[in-house]
């Protein structure tokens, strides 16, 4: 087979060859890879000063400890520190919102039930939207549509008109972190693994800020990535959280965040 | 040697453009009768859903509207005796329950928190309805459950299952409590309604 060809020829095909499928594939997944950080329901403004109240609900926190098999161990002193340290952030960030913002009253009973479980499914639905619209290679055919129309349609449901202190406010601001610190384990199968030419990730490090429509759930502005910086079990760390949660927030003075060398592990600067 | 190069550099070539398409979720359109999962199974959906890329088992295919978190309908298409529900992760470290012979439909919704409990390494799920129907034909169980994830979101679900020549058909669907599962559930049932085997 062939004959014509001799054996230089044969391995220049191979590598070209293989050079192109490399370099395909790098192009796909770089596409598959390309993502959003934040969005806005068509037709959303908030300008500063609007008349507007905006409802803080205390923020959901999880920190853990990823293991070398890479499944979370909650730390509650971590989280204790880290839910310490970006209540105090949120605190003084929220006077830049740039409306008036009223704290969630304290929640018992029933209604502190109620307050998580919509935190929570604040997080599942951020997760979707970073999964299916955040990163534009991996979008849900039935969504491709509304995608094209610039539309972003996500939403908690109606129910968040039951949540203590709605009567009082126009919108609710969510924030939900969740944090994995790689273990000694885990960094170490991260380091064998890129000398052996496997990818083994270290820590999680995800966060969401969402303000929420208090009448209809909808969702109207997110920022959420699932690689976000600041150590949250440190002041000065939850500080740069909160400040990247919130920096394109609609209508707010709170100006980007300085890049700086400092990340927690698996964390972008 | 040559021919042995030649299909590794095709083999190379056809994953490599392939690979892109492949990965990509599909959409199941309205009114258009589909497979599932390579089995003899067939059902008509009664809105438009999207088939997610992979899989969690050989006989399984998952659709959702907005994502798996928020919308997660399953099929198990034909589980054959001796194997579970869905892919063990490790067959020696964490086995999962399997479907068997002389599994019963009563034992189904027993079957099926167990492998929830052991595949989403879940504490928190109950069984909160049971009921006999007619599913594809035969007699069959419908049951509804909710659990708490590891996300900490209560969801509620609901399945049809039937043995049909020694083997589960099974349809399940479950979402967030919260909004998501009454939104969804209708659309669930009529996809159920429609299932059929030859």
């Amino acid at each position: 087979m062939l004959p014509f060809l001799k054996w230089g020829h044969v391995m220049r095909a191979i590598l070209s060859v293989l050079g192109a499928a490399i370099l395909y594939c790098a192009i796909g997944s770089s596409s598959l890879q390309a993502q959003e950080r934040s969005a806005v329901r068509q037709g959303f403004v908030l300008p500063p000063q609007s008349g507007k109240t905006i409802l803080v609900l205390r923020p959901s926190v999880r920190v853990a400890e990823q293991s070398t098999g890479g499944l979370a161990e909650p730390r509650a002193e971590w989280t204790d520190q880290a839910r310490a340290h970006i209540g105090a952030a949120l605190v003084e960030l929220q006077r830049q919102l740039g409306n008036t913002v009223i704290a969630a009253p304290e929640a018992y009973g029933e209604d502190a039930r109620t307050v998580a479980e919509h935190l929570a499914l604040f997080g599942a639905v951020s997760d979707a939207v970073v999964q299916y619209q955040f990163f534009v290679g991996n979008r849900l055919p039935t969504k491709k549509r509304d995608n094209k129309a610039g539309q972003f349609d996500w939403s908690l449901g109606p129910d968040v008109a039951k949540l203590p202190g709605a009567e009082q406010a126009d919108y609710a601001l969510f924030l939900h972190t969740d944090d994995q610190f790689g273990s000694t384990g885990r960094k170490m199968l991260q380091i064998v693994g890129a000398i052996a030419g496997v990818g083994f990730t270290s820590g999680v490090h995800k966060g969401s800020a969402g303000l929420v429509d208090l009448k209809t759930g909808d969702l109207l502005w997110l920022n959420a990535d699932f690689q976000m910086g600041g150590d949250v079990r440190e002041a000065d760390g939850a500080m740069k959280r909160v400040r990247q949660l919130l920096e394109d927030f609609p209508g707010s003075a709170i100006p980007r965040d300085a890049p700086s060398a400092e990340t927690p592990s698996g964390g972008k600067p | 040697m040559m021919p042995g190069l030649v299909r590794a550099i095709l083999a190379v070539l056809v994953a490599a453009l392939l690979s892109p398409a492949a990965m990509a979720h599909k959409l199941r359109e309205q009114g258009v009768a589909v497979t599932i999962a390579d089995s003899p199974l067939t059902v008509t959906p009664g809105r438009d859903w999207n088939r997610l890329d992979g899989n969690i088992g050989k006989r399984t295919e998952n659709w959702t509207l907005d994502g798996g978190q928020l919308n997660d309908l399953t099929f198990f298409a034909g589980i054959e005796p001796g194997k579970p529900l869905v892919r063990e992760r490790s067959k020696k470290r964490e086995p999962l329950p399997r479907f068997g012979a002389s599994t019963l439909l009563v034992e189904i919704p027993e079957l099926f928190e167990a492998t929830y409990r052991s595949a989403k390494q879940i504490a928190d799920f109950r069984v909160t309805d049971v009921q006999p129907i007619r599913f594809l034909g035969q007699e069959g169980v419908m049951f509804a459950f909710e659990y708490v994830d590891g996300d900490e979101l209560t969801r509620k679900g609901e399945a049809q299952a039937a043995i049909v020549g020694g083997r589960l058909y099974m349809i399940s669907f479950d979402a967030p409590r919260l909004h998501y599962f009454a939104r969804t559930v209708e659309d669930y049932r009529k996809i159920v309604a429609s299932a059929r085997l030859p």
